[in-house]
């Protein structure tokens, strides 16, 4: 019962980096910005790891964009990774786009699950997955998380928090909802986006990333694939948030209350 | 053209050459190699980032655990320089350099552990060891299940490292090694060291001389001593290593019998792009440091960043870490192009980048004002871990005299040559006539400024070339002095450590220079004069200091107090103190 999985990566801006907005407002300046993989999506492939040491299988990665997304797939490889398929497409994304090109990659490859981080921490969209479940026609199990603390003996031992039946046809997951978790069973295939509680990523070892450069990381043309490439989504101007004002700090409520009616001028 | 076995650029220089196809243009990683490199420095982050706290009980303590060194196993990071062939990653000078960079951003003491398995401990075995012993010996290092010391200094040999006392003797087809080795990095957590001991000359009679050898841990008659109790880098493990009677087959001897004490040297110089990229890493968190520091700490109403003597000392750090990496960059690209002779360039780099990593911790410190100096911060820690730099692999002090008398010796060679030349002239003047003109266009040449081959730069970018000329000026008033004093003293000159010192230092400024004037040039080829305005910035400050430090230098090798100095501290010997009080005068 070996699964079949498909994760996603994505290549985005490191948060650590100084993001400032183009004059113009059409971007950002990408120049001293470094990348990283999505850290929803090592989530991703971290459960799809732990599922395919758990149950055998294959961990497919998949990533669209220019060929430096290459180097987010490289990293998904040395960290366990079967092989990787990069969807070569420069043109703007959105989540529409992203799940017409996912679909296509799904009927080529079929997995038995795809695992995608819950949005992405550029445009924070949280859609791409709950659009591809759509218009596959599966069932979808969106911000998978689990009962057990990251700090639990299981997480220790690397237990998928994704339990896969002993059929091996169906997939129970917990969800994270408003004030406390849901649990659902699906049949697979399915989709499953992943939240920020499922799993600590492991991080690539030396030999991890010497392994990763023999293994197989295929490249497709977005166009090829016969996906409609036209996002519905435009973005028309960037801004950079209006600079904070500084607080302060009041001796008792008393001065509070006078602060917020007077000055404040919210009471 | 050049000969990458002999060539050397400052070497060249005393003889006023600038051989500048040997460091132009900068070298850079293959851009599979650094795709590689980015990937393991980002890893690294992830293994070592946000364990301040554990660094710091670490330092305390005086010991990495146990279960940390078995998690740097488990990441690799022994196998960094360990060919693919034998389960390592097969990286060169450069790459390794930059791992090791990014490891001592977090913590001295685990780039120390690292550095000295592969730097020293195991780069013998790189470097000479046999095709079997390779085979046996480095799949075990790749993984750290065997890490490995370098093992030459002893408590009467450190800076004159040919005194050692180990010995091995022969015994039948075996060696049999007897002595004791101090202050051995990794020594209490190896299995794996190379040791230097004397052996006998082949013919039994005569002096004796230096052998290597592979010498495993779990041998009978190897034991090590307890942990020292250090300054800095107190996390990494220090002892003493002793072996008695430690009965060796011939396949344990490292490279050829007799030929130790250019193999010890041979490692220490391939090791130095390891400290160097340690150094600059340093240098990247104290700027890191020091600019958060800065900007968040208010004094008079306002962050001390605002203020000139603050600023001063950021720029200053910053413009350090700029050339350190650019020297550090030039001599691994070095080691990875099969330059031979390079040991000038390495001790360069270890000499300027471990005195600036010093002035950085030190400035740093300082900008951190009281905070610096409390244990809660890192400074003090980093400042306690970087002193060690300046004193192990070859103290500065000996560095500096190597790079002064291996370039003159250069002069020497060559003015020996002439002076035999000389003598035939006499005796067949026409046959004498090409090395009396050679010599007479040599110093024409010195003397007039004409530029003659390679007298200038032809590779630099045209926005450097004041700075170009300035250099080629230099130059020649270098390779004048060296000259000079070589005819001065002659030999004597070895004992000449004032005049040595000078020139070492003249020699320091003028190669980081060139290195600092390859690497900008490169960029500004990359991204024009705007793109690389700050690295500009950068060659005309670090250029400006370096000229007045040399012409400083230059104009000291001959009007100095040198024999006062040196009377005083005769003096103080012979008191063995100081001399004076307020109360008693």
């Amino acid at each position: 019962m070996a699964l079949k999985i498909m994760v996603t990566v994505k290549r985005v801006e490191d948060p650590e980096s100084k993001i400032r907005v183009k004059p113009d407002g059409s971007g950002i300046v990408t120049d001293g910005v470094n990348y990283k993989m999505n850290p929803f999506d090592e989530i991703g492939v971290e459960e799809g790891l732990r599922l395919k040491e758990a149950h055998g299988g294959e961990v497919l990665v998949v990533s669209i964009g220019g060929e430096k997304s290459a180097t987010e797939i490289r990293a998904a490889l040395a960290m366990g990774a079967d092989r990787g398929v990069l969807v070569r497409h420069d043109g703007p994304l959105d989540p529409v786009v992203v799940s017409n090109i996912l679909a296509k990659v799904y009927e080529l490859e079929k997995p038995d699950l795809v695992l995608l981080g819950k949005q992405s921490i550029d445009d924070d969209q949280n859609q791409a997955g709950q659009y591809l479940a759509a218009r596959l026609g599966l069932p979808q199990g969106t911000f998978a998380s689990k009962t057990e603390s990251l700090e639990s003996e299981a997480e220790q031992k690397k237990v998928p928090g994704l339990k896969l039946s002993s059929d091996g046809k169906r997939l129970v997951v917990v969800r994270e909802i408003d004030g406390g978790v849901e649990t659902i069973d699906l049949s697979l295939p399915a989709v499953v986006t992943v939240d920020l509680r499922l799993n600590k990523p492991r991080f690539a070892s030396l030999p991890g990333i010497m392994k990763a450069k023999k293994k197989e990381l295929k490249e497709l043309q977005a166009a090829a694939l016969g996906a409609d490439l036209t996002p519905r989504v435009v973005v028309k101007l960037l801004a950079s948030p209006p600079a904070r004002k500084g607080g302060l700090k009041v001796a008792d409520v008393e001065e509070l209350w006078k602060k917020l009616h007077e000055e404040a001028k919210v009471v | 053209m050049i000969d990458k076995k002999v060539d050397s650029f400052v070497q060249s220089l005393c003889m006023g050459r600038i051989e500048e196809e040997i460091i132009f243009p900068f070298p850079t990683m293959k851009a599979g190699e650094r795709e590689m490199v980015e990937q393991v420095t980002a890893s690294v982050d992830q293994l070592l980032g946000g364990r301040e706290k554990d660094f710091r009980a670490w330092d305390v303590k005086g010991e990495l655990p146990p279960e940390f060194i078995e998690e740097l196993k488990g990441f690799g990071l022994f196998g960094l320089i360990v060919p693919e062939a034998h389960g390592g990653l097969g990286f060169g000078s450069a790459a390794y350099s930059r791992v090791l960079q990014q490891v001592a951003t977090h913590d001295g003491s685990v780039a120390l552990t690292i550095g000295a398995h592969s730097s020293i401990g195991m780069r013998g075995l790189l470097l000479f060891g046999t095709e079997a012993q390779q085979a046996k010996w480095m799949p075990r290092l790749a993984t750290g299940e065997l890490i490995a010391a370098f093992c030459l200094t002893e408590p009467g040999a450190g800076s004159d490292a040919a005194s050692i006392r180990t010995t091995a003797r022969r015994e039948g087809t075996d060696w049999i090694l007897n002595g004791e080795k101090l202050w051995i990095t990794n020594g209490g957590i190896a299995g794996f060291y190379t040791v230097f001991a004397k052996t006998p000359s082949a013919s039994g009679e005569g002096k004796a001389h230096m052998t290597a050898f592979i010498v495993p841990r779990d041998l009978p008659g190897v034991s090590v001593g307890p942990h020292e109790d250090k300054m800095g880098i107190r996390a990494s493990n220090t002892t003493t290593v002793h072996f008695e009677d430690v009965k060796l087959g011939d396949e344990h001897v490292l490279g050829e019998v007799g030929q130790g004490f250019k193999a010890a040297m041979k490692i220490l110089n391939a090791g130095r792009s390891g400290l160097g990229g340690g150094c600059v890493g340093g240098m990247r968190k104290l700027i890191q440091l020091a600019t958060r520091q800065a900007r968040e700490r208010r004094q008079f109403g306002r962050p001390i960043a605002e203020f000139g003597l603050v600023k001063q000392k950021i720029g200053e750090m910053v413009v350090d870490a700029y050339a350190t990496e650019s020297v550090v960059g030039v001599v691994a690209g070095l080691s990875d192009q099969g330059y031979e002779d390079y040991a000038v360039e390495a001790a360069i780099s270890k000499v300027f980048g471990t005195e600036a990593l010093w002035r950085s911790a030190d400035e740093a410190l300082q900008v951190a004002g009281g905070n610096g100096y409390m244990r809660e911060f890192p400074y003090e820690r980093i400042m306690r871990d970087v002193r060690i730099n300046r004193i192990f692999e070859g103290t500065n002090e000996i560095l500096r005299l190597f790079i002064a008398l291996t370039a003159l010796n250069r002069v020497g060679t060559q003015l020996k040559e002439l002076a035999h030349g000389l003598k035939g002239a006499m005796n067949d003047p026409i046959k004498g006539f090409g090395v009396l003109s050679d010599y007479a266009m040599k110093h024409a040449t010195i003397r007039t400024g004409l530029v003659g081959e390679k007298r200038s730069f032809s590779k630099l970018h045209p926005a450097l070339s004041e700075i170009g000329d300035h250099y080629e000026g230099l130059v020649r008033e270098v390779a004048w002095v060296a000259d000079r004093e070589l005819r001065r003293h002659g030999k004597e000159i070895i004992g000449k450590q004032f005049v040595s010192k000078r020139i070492a230092d003249v020699l320091i400024d003028l190669f980081v220079t060139a290195c600092v004037l390859s690497r900008v040039t490169a960029s500004l080829e990359k991204q024009g004069e705007k793109g690389a305005a700050r690295e500009l910035e950068i060659a005309r400050v670090f250029s400006r200091a370096a000229r007045s430090r040399i012409r400083g230098n230059l104009h000291r090798v001959d009007a100095n107090d040198d024999e006062l100095v040196s009377a005083l501290a005769d003096d103080a010997l012979e008191r063995e103190g100081y001399g004076w009080d307020l109360m008693t005068s």
